[in-house]
């Protein structure tokens, strides 16, 4: 380990500075002055200055807590959704993939080179109400007969959770990869039942991928506002499109600002606490290596 | 008499006949369960495809007036002249070449980064894993509306266009690279760098014959996701442009009118590259496999 | 204070702030010193830097120069015919004067594409664009804050000879000193005659029969103005109350579910699919579903409708504003405005269009969605121009009610 003592001093420093230097000027200074904007008084055309105007985050939360407790409403169910979809086919990709495995990944993540914006709207062409896809789903009486699955929040949810699925997916299938199968041999010879093995070997050991692949999905989710905007109507909006509209219709910075502030906090604190459950530590911290 | 005190014996050539300690109920249970995997998975696969389908056979739409919704029958015409529409192309290299650009620099910042991380103690560690991690949780409309305040404020230095567009995207990228690579990093065996250099190797030689081709997979996934984000952003992107349009930024001014099939003739391109892309690994890995026939111990390593 | 003095007032802060952290922070790394030359040297000019969207610009009008070579013209999507690929009216242009037009299709939305540049705008700079096309409450809106170029008119001769009579004054720019009619148009209702029958009142929206297919449009005074009529007020005299009345019963219908949702332009997609049987739209559009579909209808509701212009204008530190009123100039003749309006089927601002456009499509010619006749016109209302505070409050109102 000689070589790793010795460049203790400032090679990690090295390694880190590039990128450390990016986020700083990039991220975190402009974050700094959006949290002064958050405390501005003022509106939009009579101009704003800056005071401890902290009443802009209390008044945030009585006009928009519907739409924050949407939001992660949806984002929930979307990643529930893309967890039951997505667990299966990152299993079978890396345990049944085989020299198929790179192809399907790219499978995978294939939508993504079809913008965002195409592929919601592939979707409102899936959904819309004349579809066969909708018929078919009046006829099992889960339409109702006058009814339409766009501008409802099913189809914003389906929405989600397709846009978000490759997100769930890879993480899964890097942490199921690493799994050697001789684990899973080593607890068939040990349990000999195929559902022990998983619950007790498999689930287990990919937590690391679960829990990176909620991450990615939640987050970006409780976030979003194309999704709600295209495939929902305004019963439907989430904090996302208010925080849009904050922004860009109305002018409101400080709202806006204050808005975005929230939602990263709500977020980072469901963060720790999910992070506390799957107990898993490699997510920031305390890595073994 | 004999047939009486033995009765299990006829029993027993009567199950005899059939193979032992498995009822064709519980085989093909385990058949529904072994294929209920792959099948759950297909479906799985039809779903994440079957959009980009319906975009492909809207290409070959035959529509007679700008709009591309409701089918109106098959045509190639558009295939004839796919880049009539003005700025479509232009679009698409601005975005490829953002992508591309973008994609070197964060995974080469972010990769190191992971390795600073995940090797080496140091004070500050976790507040450091944090605040990587904080990007991530920031929605994008917060990054976007910063970064422009902060462009403008500076507009001496920053010019909003492609330059801009570019400092956004590595932003945005280093933490998605940092955070793959780390948790590929995570469950590398350390002692293989050891015999390396037990072996004699010193510190570099071990890094780059060693440790990259071993985390390989880990940055080159990484490297993947930061070209998709890149490609596909719209929200940061759409703020922090100017007048430079990409090729989500023209989807979304043309969505407001309407889709040209255009759109989706590229998006059809997109997708045969991609799959002529996997037919490729497949081949690859099909030579990998049969590489490792004559020599075992690479797949070890592999 | 105003808008323009706080924004001033915010990003010298901002650069005084960086300056002082620049210099605490020793050993910092070479972009950051970089950064501070930058900032010193902004910050030193950053009186005289910031000021360029002050009354002084709006008073002095566009000095005559050189014709350049070069034109950056930012415009709504379609806006401009399109043939292979090409813009053949912009391409005339070059031939006839040597100008080199980029052309980027960048607005979207008037609010947003405000949103994107107003801090440019305020610091004097227009982000190279040379003409953008705002309609016209935005159009007013940037004129009051100082954003537009005051326009040369000596330097239009065509425009002042040939804009249409109805467009020569506006409230908001009672002499056209700073903005030029680009395309007017109308917002009525598109139904699909197949599944609603005729239709004459704009309260048809809101008839029980059609819950769930029916949209309205995310541009605040469309909606509220046509809502309006159809409860008997006039948008051009009423009252913010009355304006308040209108969203509230958009509201209501929202919530039960008669109202599907609010659209830009994603109409187009709705009505040919079904999705939606009654819309309020533009009558553009219309023109243009009418090709796919003979059941989609423009109606002009017996209450009244909107009428709208969108504008092209000189913003403040525009690189070449001169060249600009040339192009301006030179669109306001009828041959070179027919093919423009061939393609985008609004209602053109220039007279004699309409015999121009007999020689090349003369059923474009004759559909009166383009040329309205003077009875049609006269039940058209303009949105008035709101204070600043009203309107504050009444997009506040109407983003609410639109789900942000």
């Amino acid at each position: 380990m000689a070589y790793f003592q010795r460049h203790k001093g400032i090679f990690p420093l090295l390694l880190l500075l590039p990128g450390l230097l990016w986020l700083i000027v990039f991220f975190a200074v402009p974050l700094y002055y959006q949290a002064k904007i958050s405390l501005n008084t003022g509106s939009p055309f009579e101009g704003f200055r800056f005071a401890w105007h902290w009443s802009t985050y209390t008044d945030a939360i009585r006009t928009y807590h519907t739409q924050f407790i949407r939001s992660f409403i949806y984002a929930g169910a979307s990643t529930g959704l893309s967890l039951l979809i997505g667990y299966p086919l990152a299993y079978a990709i890396a345990f049944r993939g085989g020299r198929w495995r790179n192809a399907l990944l790219l499978a995978v993540i294939l939508p993504f080179f079809v913008t965002y914006l195409v592929r919601t709207l592939a979707w409102e062409t899936i959904l819309d109400d004349s579809s066969p896809l909708v018929s078919f789903l009046q006829t099992l009486g889960i339409v109702g007969k006058n009814g339409h699955v766009l501008a409802t929040t099913s189809a914003v949810i389906a929405g989600i959770t397709y846009n978000f699925l490759p997100f769930m997916i890879l993480p899964l299938y890097a942490a199921l990869e690493r799994i050697d199968p001789r684990m899973l041999e080593a607890g068939a010879d040990l349990y000999g039942n195929r559902r022990s093995v998983f619950t007790r070997v498999t689930l287990p050991l990919s937590m690391p991928g679960v829990v990176a692949g909620v991450l990615l999905t939640f987050i970006p989710a409780a976030g979003d506002f194309v999704n709600a905007a295209l495939l929902g109507s305004p019963k439907q909006t989430m904090i996302g499109n208010v925080i849009q509209s904050r922004y860009l219709e109305v002018n409101d910075y400080p709202t806006a600002a204050a808005l975005s502030f929230m939602l990263m906090a709500i977020i980072l604190v469901m963060v720790a606490i999910w992070a506390k459950i799957a107990g898993t530590e490699s997510l920031m911290g305390a890595e073994t290596a | 008499m004999a047939t009486e005190a033995y009765p299990a014996p006829a029993a027993a050539t009567a199950k005899a006949a059939r193979p032992p300690g498995v009822s064709p109920w519980r085989r093909a249970g385990r058949t529904v369960i072994h294929w209920s995997l792959p099948v759950y998975a297909g479906l799985a696969l039809i779903y994440l495809i079957f959009p980009i389908a319906i975009i492909i056979w809207f290409s070959f739409n035959n529509t007679h007036s700008r709009f591309n919704f409701v089918w109106q029958g098959w045509t190639l015409k558009h295939w004839k002249d796919p880049f009539q529409v003005p700025g479509l192309l232009d679009a698409l290299k601005v975005s490829i070449e953002v992508a591309l650009l973008s994609t070197l620099i964060a995974t080469a910042l972010g990769t190191m980064m992971a390795l600073a991380l995940v090797r080496y103690e140091f004070r500050g560690r976790a507040p450091l894993n944090f605040f990587i991690f904080l990007p991530l949780a920031t929605p994008e409309i917060v990054l976007g509306a910063a970064l422009l305040s902060l462009f403008l404020s500076q507009s001496k230095v920053f010019q909003l266009g492609f330059g801009t567009i570019l400092i956004a995207h590595v932003m945005f990228n280093i933490s998605f690279v940092v955070v793959t690579v780390r948790s590929r990093l995570i469950g590398f065996d350390r002692h293989l760098e050891e015999a390396a250099q037990d072996l004699g190797a010193n510190a570099w030689t071990t890094f780059w014959r060693v440790t990259l081709p071993l985390i390989a997979p880990g940055v080159v996934a990484a490297a993947l996701l930061a070209f998709a984000l890149s490609i596909d952003d719209f929200v940061i992107t759409n703020l922090n442009s100017g007048s430079t349009v990409t090729y989500p930024l023209f989807i979304w001014g043309a969505a407001r009118v309407s889709i040209p099939p255009e759109v989706n003739i590229v998006a059809t391109m997109i997708f045969v590259v991609t799959v002529l892309i996997a037919i490729l690994t497949v081949w690859q890995a099909r030579r990998a496999e049969k590489l490792s026939e004559v020599r075992p111990e690479q797949e070890a390593i592999a | 204070m105003s808008e323009r003095n706080i924004d001033k007032l915010i990003d010298e802060l901002v650069a005084a702030e960086i300056n002082r952290r620049q210099l605490l922070r020793r050993g910092a790394a070479g972009a950051m010193s970089v950064s501070a030359a930058a900032f010193l040297a902004a910050c030193g000019g950053g009186g005289n830097a910031l000021s360029g969207g002050t009354k002084t610009a709006a008073e002095k009008t566009i000095p005559k120069g050189e014709v350049g070579t070069q034109l950056n013209f930012s415009n709504w999507p379609l806006y401009i015919d399109v043939d292979h690929g090409k813009h053949p009216t912009l391409e005339k242009f070059t031939k006839e004067t040597g100008v080199h037009v980029k052309y980027t299709e960048e607005i979207n939305d008037n609010n947003e594409f405000f949103g994107k540049v107003r801090q440019q705008l305020a610091s004097g700079s227009s982000g190279g664009r040379d003409i953008i096309v705002m309609t016209d409450w935005m159009a007013g809106k940037m004129i009051r804050l100082g954003y537009i170029q005051k326009l040369d008119k000596s330097a239009l001769p065509n425009v002042n000879a040939n804009l249409v009579d109805n467009l020569k004054h506006i409230d908001f720019d009672p002499n056209r000193d700073f903005t030029v009619p680009w395309q007017s148009g109308q917002t009525g209702l598109i139904v699909r005659k197949d599944k609603v029958g005729d239709v004459t009142s704009v309260n048809e929206v809101f008839n029980p029969k059609w819950k769930g297919k029916v949209t309205l449009l995310t541009e605040m005074r469309d909606s509220v103005g046509l809502t309006m009529l159809g409860m008997g007020k006039d948008p051009t005299t009423g009252s913010v109350d009355d304006m308040m009345a209108a969203v509230n019963k958009m509201n209501d219908n929202v919530k039960n579910g008669q109202i599907r949702r609010f659209t830009g332009n994603d109409y187009l997609k709705d009505l040919p699919k079904g999705d939606t049987w009654i819309a309020y739209g533009w009558s553009g559009d219309a023109v243009q579903l009418q090709a796919d579909n003979k059941n989609i209808e423009f109606i002009h509701p017996d209450e009244g409708f909107m009428l709208w212009t969108d504008n092209m204008m000189v913003p403040v530190g525009a690189p070449h504003a001169y060249t600009a009123e040339v192009f301006m100039n030179w669109i306001y003749q009828p041959q070179v405005e027919a093919p423009i309006e061939d393609y985008v089927n609004y209602v053109p601002p220039v007279k004699g269009t309409k015999e121009a456009l007999l020689k090349i499509d003369p059923e474009v010619a004759k559909n009166p969605l383009i040329f309205p006749d003077a009875a049609t016109l006269a039940k058209g209302h303009a949105f008035k121009t709101l204070s600043p505070a009203d309107e504050d409050k009444l997009n506040n109102a109407f983003q609410a009610l639109i789900g942000a």
